[in-house]
């Protein structure tokens, strides 16, 4: 039995005056002095028994797949393990058209160092989210090739599957940004940093609007609006009349910011909206 | 593994653990078989059977629902199991409890004075919960029976805090003179 102060403790948390919980007070101490009926120990372990005769039982595989998961951990070796079994989504095509859009790049900026710093960045700013495109159509076309179903019912969640996933795109994405730089500041670029900036800041701005636009539209589409929708944004800023829009590193910065807070966002919502992208009958 | 918080049970349970199934059923087995009781006017077997689906709803959509709060969760599906019995057609009126029943109450004590109190108690309660609508009455038992917090009813119940204060101190305010008449009426049915 719950004592007095306790229940007008309760019932002062109801903003009540103090003459009303006065005279409530008994009527919610009942609740505690009344007995309803309680089960005994042998109801208990019937109901128990009752469970787990009816609890979904696991498939030998399903528990070997599962212990097998346990022992690799959860953390960033899991999600490193999940990511390797997710390389061979990616064909050949994937890796050497993102190597050579990366080359071309480098080859164009670096033949064209004399002519000044915008159109270089126009150039990288149109190149490095096609990068982005092409990494989301490859890595999320679960649905295209009818195997969504599959991806939504297998041991790693939806989540844990992009997450490997964007970590193959991302981590080879940045990885070319980095030999980008590193080609760029070898050929005597100037402005290394900032051209870096105008490839790598885009392609997270088109990753994280595809992902999200993903969960409504099908990936084909969601990749091609984010990434079209940036191709007009550029065009917009190189256009003489428009200068004004022009992108400084600091909006760059905050340009891939926005992207990384899209992709977080996409990620967050993913568990919940798969299921959208599933046909409907 | 009687340590472990219910979400750490549930998580468990989901990756086939049998024994979390007995411990989240040991500890909520009484308090819930109590709510229902109440909830549905002291039908005992009924309660009973509540009990039992609310335990097969958690182990069903353990896999598609992650909770945040198990407790809330749990009352969650128990009060619209609860509530969806009660509007069916079959269940026009609330259960008429037998007078067996309530005699039947278990108690600690074996003094036979506090046993039949305690029982007039439950009988009184139990009678003039049925009298007002099953919000109020969800929200009462879950506050002064079940001990959930004002948040954890919100989660539940699926309605903002305000609410929940509103509901209490409403449903406490439509109880009370219903209580004082019942007590007048067992009184005075006493006396004669």
């Amino acid at each position: 039995m719950e004592p007095i102060d306790v229940i007008a403790g309760k019932l002062r948390e109801l903003d009540l005056p103090a003459e009303e919980i006065d005279a409530l007070a008994p009527v919610a101490l009942l609740f505690s002095r009344g007995q309803p009926p309680e089960p005994t120990t042998a109801d208990t372990r019937q109901l128990v028994a009752y469970l787990s005769s009816v609890m979904p039982a696991r498939s030998p595989v399903r528990q070997a797949i599962r212990a097998h998961q346990q022992r690799q951990g959860a953390g960033v070796r899991g999600l490193l393990a999940t990511a390797r079994t997710q390389v061979s989504l990616f064909g050949l095509d994937f890796w050497l058209v993102s190597a050579l859009v990366t080359l071309v790049g480098a080859v164009v900026v670096l033949s064209n160092v004399g002519d000044g710093l915008s159109g270089q960045e126009v150039l990288l700013r149109a190149s490095g989210p096609f990068l982005a495109y092409l990494g989301t159509v490859i890595a999320f076309r679960g649905m295209q090739r009818r195997v969504l179903e599959c991806e939504l019912v297998c041991l790693p969640s939806p989540l844990q599957l992009a997450l490997a996933r964007l970590v193959i795109v991302l981590g080879y994405d940045v990885a070319l940004g980095l030999a980008l730089s590193l080609a760029l500041w070898a050929g005597g670029a100037e402005q290394v940093l900032a051209l870096t900036l105008s490839w790598l800041m885009p392609l997270f701005l088109v990753t994280g609007l595809a992902l999200l636009l993903s969960l409504r539209l099908s990936v084909q589409v969601a990749a091609s609006l984010a990434y079209a929708g940036w191709l007009a944004v550029v065009a917009l800023s190189a256009t003489s009349s428009l200068q004004a829009l022009s992108l400084t590193p600091l909006a760059e910065a905050l340009l891939g910011g926005i992207g990384l807070a899209l992709l977080a966002i996409a990620l967050l919502r993913l568990q919940t909206n798969m299921h959208r992208l599933l046909p409907r009958f | 593994m009687q340590a472990q918080s219910d979400e750490q049970l549930m998580a468990m349970l989901a990756a086939g653990e049998t024994a979390a199934l007995e411990i989240l059923v040991q500890r909520y087995h009484r308090m819930l078989l109590g709510y229902l009781y109440r909830f549905v006017g002291g039908d005992r077997s009924l309660a009973e059977d509540l009990v039992q689906e609310t335990f097969l709803r958690v182990l069903r959509q353990q896999h598609h629902t992650m909770p945040e709060s198990f407790k809330a969760w749990l009352y969650a599906i128990a009060t619209n199991l609860a509530r969806d019995h009660l509007r069916s057609a079959d269940c026009r009126h609330m259960a008429a409890v037998p007078e067996e029943d309530w005699l039947a109450l278990r108690d600690p004590s074996p003094d036979p004075e506090t046993l039949v109190l305690a029982a007039e108690q439950e009988r009184l309660l139990v009678a003039a919960l049925g009298q007002i609508s099953a919000e109020y009455r969800a929200a009462l038992l879950l506050r002064y029976f079940n001990g959930l917090s004002l948040h954890e009813i919100a989660e539940a119940l699926h309605i903002p805090l305000g609410t929940v204060k509103s509901r209490l101190s409403t449903g406490l305010r439509h109880l009370r003179p219903i209580i004082t008449q019942k007590q007048v009426g067992v009184a005075t049915h006493g006396t004669d």
